[in-house]
């Protein structure tokens, strides 16, 4: 639309801020359209209504009132300059840090869940195998309680643990045997109760084993094979590992 | 190194936009006097124009980064910060208080009057201008700066056609700029 009076006029309104909605929208739309003419004539109005302001006369400014603005400076953080204003490539490199941003995130996060699963597949596959070595174990029990000549055996406490007690599943034909005791009490570090099997009336290592807090033991011995018969059976205390001949106190001893 | 006013008054706020209290303070003492005056010209209190005063410094303070030079000079800008917000609060107390054209004016005591020869110089050209301005533009136009007054009210209380008095502010408007423009390089420099 041509400049005319109609925009001074409008232009007139808005320097005193006299502009309706109506009005302001028809002199944007005018602006928008490239007037120079009204841009030109909106500064030099804003002067000529400065003018109206610079026929007052001035009054001292008073010191407090200036100490009062200068105590009350917080740590105010300035405006930012409208965002149109603002370079175009500073747009596009924002928007390049924040994508860049977005997916080093993504990647850190997928790289993330790669070793979560990583670690929640090894804790699985460690899982699976104790639970196969446990069933194998179970197994090798249930042929060892099932056999036709599996024996019970009881072992009693001696000093210095008069109070434990155990007892041993033996087979022959599997040369094999797991032991359940009880109230034994805790060892010092480097120690491990050993059992043995006596062989022709000498002692053959079956295997260490450990008690838990609470004095229990549930121990699966060693192959066997190589005795002729177990004919009795007994716990000692011993270095951690176990020795090939008994050395410490012994604890439990077959009473039958 | 500012060469002129203007340039002092725009140097000055590139430091408030960098967080320079002594820079604020600087241009408080170049223009807070004027501000005062044109706050307490459309208050006519002391202590609200003394407040909106400080609201302007700041605003000054927490805006200098939106200043627009290409807009006007800093003083238009301190000017039409100081004129809303003395209008707004105007408007607000509007029906238990309204300030009169025809309020005499407080007397100025020596003291109050800061502004160096230019500035003086220049409110003498800005009082000439606008008393040669007609009456009925001249009124329409102090109505609306200094009152607030919408140009529906100003149609009210002057019983006058609301076409006419957008032409009397659009033509009051235009004179004035004709009666300064030869002296707003020296007002550039004198504020």
């Amino acid at each position: 639309m041509p400049h005319s009076n109609r925009h001074e006029e409008l232009v007139s309104l808005q320097v005193l801020s006299l502009l309706g909605p109506e009005e302001a929208g028809e002199l944007d739309r005018h602006l928008e359209a490239g007037c120079r003419v009204c841009e030109d004539l909106s500064v030099e109005l804003k002067q000529s209504a400065a003018a109206l302001a610079a026929s007052v006369p001035a009054r001292r400014a008073p010191p407090r009132v200036r100490e009062k603005i200068l105590a009350s400076l917080g740590p105010a953080r300035p405006l930012e300059r409208p965002a149109q204003a603002k370079p175009r490539s500073l747009l596009w490199v924002a928007a390049a840090a924040v994508l860049l941003a977005a997916l080093l995130f993504d990647d850190w996060r997928l790289r993330r869940e790669r070793e979560d699963l990583s670690g929640r597949a090894a804790d699985l596959a460690s899982r699976i195998e104790k639970k196969d070595a446990e069933l194998a174990r179970r197994d090798l029990r249930a042929r060892v309680l099932e056999s036709e000549d599996v024996r019970l055996l009881f072992l009693g406490g001696k000093d210095p643990q008069p109070r434990a007690r155990a007892k041993v599943f033996w087979s022959e034909k599997a040369k094999r045997g797991f032991v359940v005791a009880a109230n034994l009490e805790p060892l010092p570090a480097g120690r491990q109760y050993q059992l043995w099997v006596f062989d022709k009336g000498k002692p053959v290592d079956a295997g260490v084993f450990d008690a838990d807090e609470a004095g229990r033991a549930l121990f699966e011995s060693k192959d066997l094979s190589a005795i002729a018969a177990a004919e009795n059976f007994a716990v000692t205390v011993e270095p951690q590992g176990g020795v090939p001949q008994p050395t410490g106190p012994i604890v439990l001893i077959g009473v039958s | 190194m500012p060469t002129s006013s203007s340039d002092i008054d725009r140097a000055l706020v590139a430091r408030i936009e960098r967080r320079d209290a002594d820079a604020l303070a600087s241009l408080y003492d170049r223009h807070g006097s004027r501000l005062n005056g044109l706050a307490y010209r459309i208050l006519g209190d002391t202590g609200e124009a003394e407040e909106v005063i400080q609201e302007v410094f700041l605003y000054v303070w927490k805006a200098a980064a939106t200043f627009d030079g290409l807009r006007g000079s800093v003083l238009a800008w301190l000017i039409v910060a100081t004129r809303s917000r003395s209008i707004d609060r105007l408007r607000a107390r509007r029906g238990s208080f309204r300030a009169s054209l025809d309020q005499a004016p407080e007397a100025v005591s020596p003291e109050d009057l800061e502004a160096d020869s230019a500035g003086r110089e220049w409110e003498s050209i800005c009082r000439s201008a606008i008393k040669e301005l007609p009456d009925d533009q001249r009124r329409a136009l102090e109505l609306a700066y200094f009152e607030g007054l919408t140009h529906q009210e100003i149609a009210q209380k002057t019983e006058t056609p609301l076409g006419t008095v957008k032409t009397r502010i659009r033509l009051g408007l235009m004179k004035l700029r004709e009666r300064i423009r030869p002296y707003l390089h020296r007002e550039s420099d004198a504020s």
